[in-house]
């Protein structure tokens, strides 16, 4: 949150050292602390070594970032032809935990549409899918485009009994299903 | 050793928050193009922060000029920060775990 003020506030800075630096009269262009007119052998070598370390630190930092924090996709199977909200509810204690196939957790979604899981929820870069379980086999669902089925997703934090839980929560249906659910639910919660 | 480190650290510190600001476009959320400008600013400060070492005057024009294409996405920044404040911010209305007012902001246009 400070990062934004802490920009503005060097930015001023420089502005304001570059300007003087710039049209600084030649006449008194004397070297001094505060406008070295360059900088000696040692320093620069000191500048090169300081460079390579945080090349070096950020290289090293980037490899174990991407290797302990990459998530685990989220594979969610709908029933077919099943329209309504969907809700995940994840780190719920004595709940079962999602089972992982291939590499990607994976949310049978029962009837009712809503399922809980000890399972974390994770975040990161990772590409959820959504697939329609039919008698044919699973059927992706289209999250975009003209015949977008997901709506409203959303990842959200409640306080419960057991603690703190995330959960994940969308809408499957047309567009029209969709209009109509949030005009529903918004009027039937009005007081 | 001066100029170094305030090219340096500011080259750094607006490169973290451009840079916070684009990756939300590795989600395919559209980003202004301003911020990729300021990217660039951000990188012409830190090319400068080196040129110092060896040319301070040119190091600084090329400063000056970096400045320049940050105060570009930072000025409006600024402006639509002070013109928002004034502004009262809408009620929440209640959630009830079901999530429709949330939901409502992804409202089909």
């Amino acid at each position: 949150m400070t990062l934004p003020y802490l920009a503005i506030v060097l930015l001023i800075l420089v502005t304001v050292y570059s300007a003087a630096a710039t049209f600084r009269s030649p006449e008194k262009e004397r070297s001094s602390w505060i406008f070295p007119s360059g900088a000696n052998k040692w320093v620069r070598r000191l500048i090169v070594l300081f460079t390579l370390a945080i090349v070096l630190g950020a290289v090293l930092w980037f490899l174990a970032a991407s290797r302990s924090s990459t998530p685990r996709p989220l594979k969610i199977i709908v029933p077919q032809d099943y329209s309504g909200w969907v809700r995940v509810d994840f780190g719920v204690k004595d709940a079962p935990a999602l089972p992982i196939e291939s590499g990607e957790m994976l949310a049978r979604i029962p009837a009712d549409g809503r399922i809980k899981t000890s399972s974390p929820q994770q975040f990161g870069l990772s590409k959820d899918s959504y697939l329609f379980q039919s008698a044919a086999g699973l059927r992706p669902i289209p999250y975009s485009g003209a015949n977008r089925m997901i709506w409203g997703k959303i990842d959200g934090e409640s306080s419960g009994a057991s603690g703190k839980q995330t959960y994940e929560e969308f809408f499957v249906g047309n567009e029209q299903q969709y209009r109509d659910a949030v005009r529903g639910t918004k009027s039937s919660s009005t007081p | 050793m001066v100029p170094f480190v305030i090219y340096f650290v500011t080259g750094i510190v607006t490169a973290l928050h451009v840079g916070s600001l684009l990756v939300v476009a590795l989600y395919g959320i559209p980003v202004s193009p301003l911020e990729v400008v300021a990217l660039a600013g951000s990188f012409c400060l830190l090319l400068a922060a080196y040129v110092t070492l060896y040319r301070p005057r040119a190091a600084a024009k090329i400063a000056l000029i970096a400045t320049f294409i940050l105060w570009s996405f930072y000025g409006p920044a600024i402006a639509g920060r002070i013109r928002a404040g004034s502004l009262k911010p809408a009620p929440i209305s209640r959630d009830d775990g079901r999530s429709p007012t949330f939901a409502a902001v992804d409202q089909p246009a």
